[in-house]
C-alpha cells in the first residue's frame, strides 16, 4: 500500500517545526534561567545547558534532514536562486550553516565548563552564548516565515 | 548520558553529518541544480540515507575520538587530523557501501529474474573496488578537512594552550 505523499509530507513537516521549536525553545529556556539566576542556581542552570546541548544536535540533524525532504516535495517547481524567494532561501540556508557551525564551540564550551561550575561568570557566559543563539534561530524563523507565507 | 567525553562525541558527528550535507544543498542551490538532483529521489529513501550517513558519521567519529583527550591534551588535538583523515576514509566507504546495497537491491526489484546476474550482480562487482577507492579518497578529503575546522572551533572555544586550563 502506497502512502499518501500529501500525508508524508505533512508529516516531514510537522517534524520540522517540532525540531526547530525545540532548539529554539530550548535556548531561549537556557537565556531566559541565565538572565535572572538565583545566587546558587549556576549549577542547575549548566545542567539545563548540557541536556540542551544533546537536544540541539539531535534537533540539528532533525532539521537537516526534514529541511531535505520539504525542499524535495517542490520537485521541479522549486523557485530558482536568482528570484526573491531564493535569495532569501539562500541566506536562510547560509545563516543555518553559520549557526550549526558556531554551535560546535558553544556545545565545547558547555562541556569543558562542566569541570568548573563554580568559576566566577559562569552565569554571564551561558547567559551570552545563549542569547546568541536564540537570536540567530529567531532570524532564521523570521526567514523560515517569510519563506512560507512572503 | 551527560558525559561530557560522549557529549564531544554527540556534538562533532552531528556537525559533521549536517554541515556536510547542507554545504552540498546551498552549493547546488546557488548554482540551481538542487531541484533536479532532488525530484529524482524517492522522500523515505532521502530520509534513510541521510540517517545511515548520520550513523556510518557517529561510528567513524567514535573510533576517531577513542582514547583521545580533545579537551584536556593539546598533544591530543594536535593527533586529531591524522585520525579525521583515516577514519573519513572509512567513512566514504562505509557510505557508499550502504548507497551501493540501496542501489543494487532497487535495481535487482525492477530487473527481471534471469537478468540479474549478469545484468546488476556483475557490474557491480566490477565496479566495486574501484567505487571503494574513489569513497576513501573522497572521504579521507573531506574527513581531513573536518578535522582542521574541527581544530579551528576548539580554538574558537578556548582550547588554544597547552594541557593548562581553556580560555572561557
Amino acid at each position: 500500500m502506497a502512502l499518501d505523499p500529501h500525508v508524508v509530507h505533512l508529516a516531514i513537516r510537522w517534524l520540522h517545526v517540532a525540531a526547530m521549536a525545540t532548539a529554539f525553545g530550548g535556548a531561549v529556556s537556557v537565556f531566559a534561567l541565565s538572565a535572572r539566576p538565583s545566587p546558587a542556581s549556576a549549577t542547575a542552570i549548566l545542567g539545563v545547558a548540557l541536556r540542551y546541548e544533546w537536544l540541539f544536535w539531535g534537533a540539528a540533524g532533525v532539521l537537516a534532514m526534514t529541511g531535505i525532504g520539504n525542499l524535495a516535495s517542490f520537485g521541479a517547481a522549486l523557485l530558482g536562486p536568482a528570484t526573491n524567494w531564493g535569495t532569501t532561501l539562500l541566506l536562510k540556508l547560509g545563516s543555518v550553516l553559520a549557526l550549526v557551525v558556531l554551535s560546535l564551540p558553544r556545545s565545547l564550551a558547555v562541556a569543558r565548563l562542566t569541570a568548573w561550575a563554580d568559576r566566577p561568570g559562569l552565569v554571564v557566559t551561558l547567559r551570552n552564548m545563549y542569547g546568541a543563539t536564540a537570536g540567530a534561530f529567531a532570524v532564521i524563523l523570521g526567514l523560515a516565515i517569510w519563506l512560507a507565507h512572503g | 548520558m551527560d558525559s561530557p567525553a560522549r557529549l564531544v562525541t554527540w556534538s562533532l558527528a552531528t556537525f559533521h553529518a549536517t554541515t556536510f550535507v547542507l554545504a552540498i544543498v546551498l552549493f547546488a542551490y546557488s548554482k540551481d541544480a538542487l531541484g533536479a538532483g532532488l525530484s529524482g529521489l524517492n522522500t523515505f529513501v532521502g530520509l534513510g540515507l541521510f540517517v545511515a550517513l548520520w550513523a556510518t558519521t557517529y561510528v567513524t567519529t567514535s573510533r576517531a575520538l577513542r582514547g583521545l583527550d580533545l579537551m584536556g591534551s593539546a598533544r591530543d588535538r594536535s593527533g586529531y587530523a591524522r585520525r579525521a583523515f583515516r577514519w573519513g576514509a572509512a567513512n566514504g566507504m562505509a557510505f557508499l557501501a550502504i548507497l551501493g546495497v540501496v542501489a543494487v537491491l532497487t535495481a535487482v526489484s525492477n530487473t527481471r529474474p534471469g537478468q540479474v546476474a549478469s545484468g546488476i550482480l556483475l557490474p557491480a562487482l566490477f565496479i566495486a573496488p574501484f567505487a571503494l577507492v574513489v569513497s576513501a579518497a573522497v572521504g579521507g578529503a573531506v574527513g581531513a578537512l573536518f578535522g582542521m575546522i574541527d581544530l579551528g572551533l576548539f580554538a574558537l572555544a578556548g582550547f588554544t594552550g597547552g594541557d593548562a586550563e581553556a580560555r572561557l
